[in-house]
């Protein structure tokens, strides 16, 4: 029999690329058996405590913040059969501790969650009902009309007062009530236990719920004592990963702005609507360090929320995983900031998408991107940015929000591009195949990064402005 | 249920596009692993709608519906049954 077998050495570039993709900095702890194991007893438990706890404090003001949080995903190790109680009461306990200096303020955050729970049961109890059909978008209208209220009260009168508390407390919650009427379809949905402990949990997160809700909680959640070994030491990785990205982030400050003295991206367009700008070379050297500033920071805070919810038991994805490695738009989108485009997705993109154009695939694809990555992220961050609402009056930050409408736009545009065109990995060509994607898409995302200014601080022509003269055109 | 293999291959084809050529068990998670996206997702739907006829503005839609090969033949199973 003869039998002829061909084997292909790989390239010198693909062995290197090889070698530098399996390199780890922290080693794989979670995948060695004598370290699992060792997590399982209650001595390893503790050191993995005590660790998750002095690697936390780096991120928190104090010891007490530290130790209350380390405290409650004690109980969840030790109890884990009481996980989820022991979250919803962890989370609550937290709300009171943060806001119990200022008693009208936890009361209006008390009324937000017993609406949101109100809301989740009736869109339950009948769910043929106009709401329980389309609760999120009845969710998302009261927000509107309480915001649009709130800026029709006269400055220092009694309803000022009360409405933009309010305001504050619904947009900190509002997400998260939409995961739990969202979780009204999963199986099986009847706990609110569960539902509350998606809440603002105790290991922090932005407006927007990490990592999702209720549901998602309930399938990442660690099943026996060996799950939660690996996801526990994944979590205390994760926390490492995050002290090792912010010492690098206050060494690169320190270089690159200290010792170089070249402005951040937020200084160079500042000095250049003051009308002396910086010179040309300065202008893009910010707008590259900003990008690259603004993926440390979404790391850092990611790496650290996530490794609080994996130490609590539930292996949560990161929010930010290799975004330079992405080598379409849609990828970078994906990887830099995970937990919002599946806001998106899971609000804007779905329902659109399962609803209209059936019949046009590409028609249907874009519309539903342009309601996720235009019309829901700019909805957002317009209601996000509440204060500016309240202290510069609606129609002044509906003016100064076109920059960030424009952000949004060549987003949806780019987004849209992106899904359709659908590239797959070109092997063997690392440098056409992989190279020039990043690069393309590194470039895209750091020119957008100008007119991503939620801020509203400069009119949109300053943003123009700013990014015509990095090409030689003034006007 | 010679549907199985054809989600199979649907599947598999999605991995590999996406550089993912590790094997792949009925019933591991696409979705949640992070092994499949969102942009994947869709494509999941768009093939489900238009190989089985599954409206999910009828059914709802939630990602753990289609989140392993095991858990979308359930699904086509339970919209098949609630169709006749």
């Amino acid at each position: 029999m003869n039998a002829t077998v061909s084997i292909t050495k790989p390239s010198l570039h693909q062995r290197v690329f090889d070698v530098l993709s399996k390199f780890r900095l922290i080693p794989r702890i979670e995948t060695y058996p004598s370290v699992v194991s060792f997590a399982q007893t209650p001595l390893g438990r503790i050191i993995l405590l005590a660790l998750f706890s002095r690697g936390l404090r780096v991120f928190l003001p104090n010891w007490r913040s530290t130790l209350i949080i380390v405290l409650f995903i004690a109980l969840m190790t030790f109890l884990p059969e009481h996980r989820r109680l022991v979250l919803a009461l962890g989370s609550f306990a937290l709300l009171v501790k943060e806001e119990h200096w200022n008693p009208l303020l936890l009361c209006l955050d008390m009324a937000v969650i017993a609406l949101g729970v109100l809301l989740y049961w009736s869109a339950m109890r009948w769910p043929k009902s106009h709401f329980g059909q389309r609760p999120i978008a009845f969710l998302l209208t009261g927000l509107t009309v309480l915001i649009l209220s709130a800026s029709a009260a006269a400055p220092q009168s009694f309803s000022y007062s009360i409405l933009w508390p309010l305001v504050g407390a619904a947009v900190s919650y509002v997400w998260f009530i939409a995961y739990v009427l969202t979780d009204r379809n999963s199986r099986p949905a009847k706990d609110l236990t569960l539902e509350l402990t998606a809440l603002r949990p105790l290991w922090g997160s932005t407006n927007t719920p990490f990592p999702k809700g209720a549901a998602y909680l309930r399938r990442i959640e660690a099943q026996n004592p060996e799950q939660l070994a690996v996801v526990q030491l994944k979590g205390l990785k994760l926390l490492a990963w995050a002290i090792l990205l912010a010492v690098f982030q206050g060494l690169w400050l320190n270089f690159f702005h200290g010792k170089l003295r070249i402005p951040t991206a937020d200084q160079a367009l500042a000095m250049s609507v003051q009308g002396s700008p910086v010179v040309w070379h300065l202008r893009w050297e910010s707008l590259i360090l900003g990008f690259f500033e603004s993926i440390l920071t979404m790391s850092i805070l990611g790496h650290r929320i996530i490794a609080g919810c994996r130490m609590a038991g539930f292996n949560a994805l990161r929010n930010t995983y290799r975004p330079l490695s992405s080598r379409t738009i849609a990828e970078f989108f994906n990887r830099f900031y995970y937990y919002f485009k599946e806001l998106l997705v899971d609000f804007f993109f779905y329902p659109v998408f399962l609803r209209y154009w059936k019949g046009h695939r590409r028609l249907r694809m874009v519309c539903a991107t342009f309601a996720a990555a235009f019309f829901g992220n700019a909805f957002y961050h317009f209601t996000r940015d509440w204060q500016i609402i309240r202290d510069k009056g609606l129609w002044i930050t509906s003016a100064n929000f076109e920059s960030y409408l424009l952000y949004c736009f060549i987003l949806a545009l780019g987004l849209s591009i992106s899904q359709l065109r659908k590239r797959a990995p070109r092997p063997g060509s690392i440098i056409r195949g992989t190279l020039f994607p990043v690069l393309g898409v590194c470039l895209f995302f750091c020119l957008l990064s100008i007119f991503d200014s939620t801020v509203k601080d400069y009119p949109f022509v300053e943003h123009m402005r700013f990014f015509a003269s990095l090409f030689f055109i003034r006007f | 249920m010679e549907y199985k293999d054809e989600i199979r291959e649907f599947v598999h084809n999605l991995l590999v596009r996406n550089g993912d050529a590790e094997s792949l068990a009925d019933q591991e998670s696409l979705l949640r692993s992070g092994r499949l996206q969102s942009i994947d997702a869709v494509e999941i739907v768009i093939f489900l709608e238009e190989k089985f006829g599954i409206d999910f503005t009828k059914i709802g839609f939630d990602q753990e519906q289609i989140d392993s090969v095991d858990a979308i033949v359930a699904l086509i199973q339970s919209a098949s049954s609630k169709a006749y």
